[in-house]
């Protein structure tokens, strides 16, 4: 299992390298970077630190120009950071020489893109073989592990098809299993999901949990939206001009925003569908209804609404070896969807 | 605005060059002329019918079988109008010149496109040699590499040469980014990047552009056809010369069917070579397959076929070429005498007199064992070559007046032999239906009639200075009279137009020519005797020519014909029909008995 260290991480592009170093400095004593655009010194990232623990998904999120996808190239050092260093797996990314990194890209850590990057000119296994046959493994070999992927990706039969005749969401399967044929322990994606339409990109977010499960790779997931950000992420990094401006679970910075920008944006986001019985439980104060429904404490407060409308008791949260732990009280439930913004509790409701 | 002496400065880089990187010149001319030779012996070994059955065979693989007939019937054109041969040389210059830029351009375009630096310093160099006229290098590209092939091959080199580095480098660069980064985020090394996804993607680009390379190579076949480049290219400058529309439309046509043979096959071919393409090209045949009638016309046979009756033709070839071989080895074998199979080299200007008096010497020379390689050259590119002695010799020089330039600039390279036909004389000349003007006097008061204008030839000719300088002024005819520059082509045209319409025109014109045997004309007498009294028809020959071949040179000093002699061998050139010159020549000395002898005594 590897784990992913990002550690006071800058990138600036300046005309010189001088001008660099000198806005690195004047970006750690708290400049802004707005400042800085005026000597020709573009600010991508500032003073990014965070660590990914093994089988973890990170999410990084934020807006276009926030610096999200500069920083996930830093992680595999196709970009180089100005100042700060990338360990991953006990390597200093940043001090390697551009062989040993290109080693580092071919085995341990691979990418999914936002626009696919499949090679028209290769079929799909070809495609899903790709990175194999940079590492030199033998054709025959390549083949196998690569189809095994593609089927992992739910691509079987599609082997000998070309790039361009499959849909968006198979296209991106063919990405990831690309991604995936490599047995790389990182996987980086880079907003992976956006260019596809809201259903498929629902269930691609499915497929990738379910894999997960199985695979525990550890993921760096790169998006604008914030509802992938939730539904993906075991720990979220929001951005906002090159800074980090939280880092958190779900539940935290949906609960507890770190500052009006963070605050501002998840006015959008389905509670129902982020925040879970154990969230909303309050302690049984006296006994229980016999007849009331029984949940766990994952369970997402979409579900938990129809169950609570469907009797007059209050729904019962359970452990998995069936001991109560709470109760969910229907006035509680609608407080805390409520906690979001009228459009909030509608797209909930 | 002081006079910045650009032109010396070129003039004394190119002696320099000239002086000290003569052994590079020589190598890179040896290695084309190899090249050029080697794949002119190929292709003009088997019969013109096999050769182009196999080019069809090519057509029907990459194209289908349409294309396979139109291949056919369009080469079989070129064979039926005898331009066979000259299509030949002149598809082994395109080959040879596309050959060579390619193996420049794209290593060049591939540097280009990963080098911003490269790109921004060939931008401007390409530019110039795209735009500048490939005349204003040709004659220092004879001081170099010599007439013959070489110097337009380097042309068209010059002149193809930036759109085969555009396009490689615009392929490249138009790859995605994404998936060069899609590349490198799997580890690729640079290099395999370009070979594995740029380059593979970049194929229908660069193929556009050896496309473009192969038809600027041919656009340029004319102006290598002016330095001694012979092909097509030379059969149109002759024609041009001569006004010989019928053979500058069958040599026209013979250039476009070998462009368009040559377009349609390199787009196959970018179709074939290009995993994209060969994927479209699949999709379209199972598209077309559905339809039974397009199916025949587009039917492509499979690659082993095709290869099988391209193997099967080319063995058929060979032999053909074998046995056909021997038999115009057999005329040389029969020749005997001093020669001993010594070679030489004879230039000269598409002119009558030039033609017949070339082809008498050729003739004349293999009778008596020498081996004998004419030339058809420019004025300018025919001077040049004999001074840098890459000709032996030449037989059309009117000299003292009209070449005057010439020989000012060479003289001291050359060797005179002597006249062997004169005098010429220069004149001004109407059409006989205009019975009033007898004399240049008579053209006084008479500018009306001829809308003012005297139709001139090339403005750089020794007799255009000669009639604006002093014709003009002693008979009074200044500024009634405007002398319209032109070129020798464009005074006959022009004469040819006037002449059928039965309108007045004055032309400049000189004797002995042609003119006045297709026209009825009247030369303008010259009581004043301003135009002086006339050239010689000189032979000169390259320094230490007389020295080298005392025999030859002295059968060149006593060379001599009569005006008979000299109408007599051009109207037989003339109705013997084109590319029959030698044959003409054999039939007119038959028929001069001991002619032969004297002109060259054993």
């Amino acid at each position: 299992m590897s784990r992913l260290q990002a550690d006071h991480l800058f990138k600036v592009f300046g005309r010189r390298p001088a001008d660099e170093s000198a806005a690195v400095r004047a970006l750690a004593d708290g400049a802004d970077r707005e400042a800085l655009r005026e000597d020709g010194v573009t600010a991508a990232v500032v003073d990014a630190s965070f660590t990914v623990e093994p089988g973890q998904i990170f999410v990084v999120m934020g807006l276009s120009g926030s610096g999200k996808s500069t920083l996930l190239r830093m992680l595999n050092g196709l970009l180089e950071p100005t100042a700060g260093r990338v360990v991953f797996d006990g390597d200093d990314l940043t001090a390697l020489s551009p062989r040993a990194l290109r080693e580092v890209r071919a085995r341990r850590v691979s990418m999914v893109f936002q626009h696919f990057a499949l090679f028209p000119h290769r079929t799909v296994l070809e495609n899903a073989a790709y990175g194999l046959e940079v590492q030199g493994v033998a054709p025959a070999e390549r083949e196998k592990r690569a189809a095994e992927a593609l089927e992992l990706c739910g691509l079987a039969g599609w082997e000998k098809s070309w790039p361009d005749e499959l849909s968006g969401g198979m296209q991106q399967r063919v990405g990831l299993a690309r991604a995936l044929a490599t047995d790389a322990d990182l996987l980086l994606m880079d907003e992976s999901f956006s260019a596809l339409d809201p259903l498929i990109r629902r269930d691609m977010q499915d497929q990738l949990l379910v894999l997960q499960k199985k695979l525990k790779k550890t993921i760096v997931f790169i998006t604008h939206d914030l509802n992938e950000a939730m539904r993906l992420g075991d720990r979220i990094a929001v951005m906002r001009g090159g800074r980090i401006v939280q880092l958190g679970t779900a539940e935290d910075i949906l609960v507890r925003p770190a500052d009006d920008y963070v605050a501002s944006f998840i006015q959008d986001v389905d509670r129902s569908r982020v925040l879970t019985a154990a969230a909303v439980m309050s302690p049984a104060d006296g006994p229980l209804d016999p007849d009331a429904p029984v949940v766990g404490p994952d369970t997402l407060l979409a579900d938990l609404c129809a169950l609570a409308a469907a009797g007059p008791h209050p729904v019962v949260v359970h452990d998995d070896a069936g001991s109560a732990l709470g109760v969910v009280q229907k006035e509680k439930l609608l407080a805390v969807m409520g906690g979001a913004s009228a459009e909030g509790v509608a797209a909930g409701a | 605005m002081p006079r910045l002496p650009l032109g010396s400065w070129v003039d004394s880089s190119v002696d320099w060059l000239q002086a000290r990187l003569s052994w590079l010149f020589d190598a890179v001319s040896g290695g084309i002329t190899g090249l050029y030779d080697g794949i002119d012996a190929v292709l003009s070994a088997p019969h013109p019918l096999l050769l182009a059955g196999i080019l069809a065979v090519v057509a029907w693989w990459l194209r289908g079988l349409a294309a396979g007939l139109l291949s056919f019937a369009g080469l079989a054109l070129v064979d039926s109008v005898q331009l066979w041969d000259e299509a030949m040389a002149t598809l082994s210059l395109v080959l040879v010149a596309t050959l060579v830029t390619l193996v420049i351009a794209v290593p060049l375009g591939i540097w280009a496109a990963r080098s911003k630096t490269v790109s921004a310093v060939l931008r401007p160099v390409l530019d110039f040699m795209q735009t500048m006229p490939a005349m204003v290098y040709l004659i220092p590209g004879i001081i170099f590499f010599g007439v013959g092939v070489v110097p337009g091959i380097i042309a068209t080199i010059v002149f193809a040469l930036p759109p085969g580095v555009r396009m490689t480098e615009l392929g490249i660069r138009q790859v995605d980014a994404e998936l060069v980064e899609a590349a490198e985020a799997f580890g690729t090394t640079p290099r395999d990047t370009l070979v594995r996804v740029q380059l593979p993607l970049a194929v229908p680009t660069i193929m556009a552009g050896v496309n473009q390379v192969i038809m600027l190579g041919l656009s340029m076949v004319v102006i290598a056809g002016m330095v001694g480049g012979g092909g097509l290219g030379g059969a149109v400058y002759r024609a041009i010369g001569n006004v010989d529309i019928g053979l500058g439309f069958e040599a026209g046509v013979s250039i476009v069917v070998l462009a368009m043979y040559l377009d349609r096959m390199t787009g196959a071919l970018g179709r074939q070579v290009s995993p994209l393409g060969r994927r479209a090209l699949a999709k379209a045949r199972a598209a077309a397959s559905r339809r039974s009638a397009a199916r025949l016309w587009a039917h492509r046979p499979q690659p082993v076929t095709a290869l099988v009756g391209i193997v099967v033709l080319a063995l058929a070839a060979g032999g053909a070429g074998f046995l056909g071989g021997s038999g115009p080895t057999s005329t040389t074998a029969a020749a005997q005498g001093a020669g001993h199979g010594k070679k030489l080299s004879i230039g000269y200007i598409p002119w009558d007199e030039g033609i017949a008096s070339t082809y008498l010497w050729k003739e004349l020379l293999e009778r008596r064992g020498y081996e004998v390689e004419t030339k058809q050259l420019e004025a300018g590119a025919l001077y040049t070559g004999l001074a840098g002695g890459q000709l032996d010799f030449q037989t059309d020089a009117w000299l003292p007046v009209t070449h005057a330039q010439y020989l000012e600039k060479y003289g001291n390279k050359l060797e005179d032999l002597g006249s062997w036909y004169g005098p010429t004389s220069l004149e001004l000349s109407v059409p006989s239906y205009v019975k009033d003007v007898k004399s240049l006097a008579d053209l006084k008061g008479k500018g009306d009639r001829f809308k003012g204008r005297i139709i001139g030839i090339e403005p750089s000719a020794g007799m255009m200075g000669i009639l604006k300088d002093k014709v003009l002024k002693e008979y009074g005819l200044e500024g009634e009279y405007q002398v319209v520059d032109g070129s020798t082509p464009g005074m006959l045209a022009e004469l040819k137009r006037a002449y059928d319409r039965k309108e007045p025109v004055v032309v400049t014109l000189w004797s002995p020519h042609w003119a006045y045997s297709a026209h009825e004309l009247t030369k303008l007498a010259d009581p004043k005797g301003v135009w002086g009294t006339g050239d010689g028809v000189h032979t000169l020959a390259r320094k230490g020519f007389t020295e080298d071949n005392p025999e030859v040179g002295a059968w060149l000093k006593d060379f001599s014909l009569t005006e008979k002699q000299l109408t007599g061998l051009e109207e037989k050139i003339q109705s013997t029909g084109k590319g029959k010159e030698q044959e003409a020549v054999r039939a007119w000395l038959d028929a001069q008995p001991g002619l032969a002898e004297k002109l060259a005594p054993q």
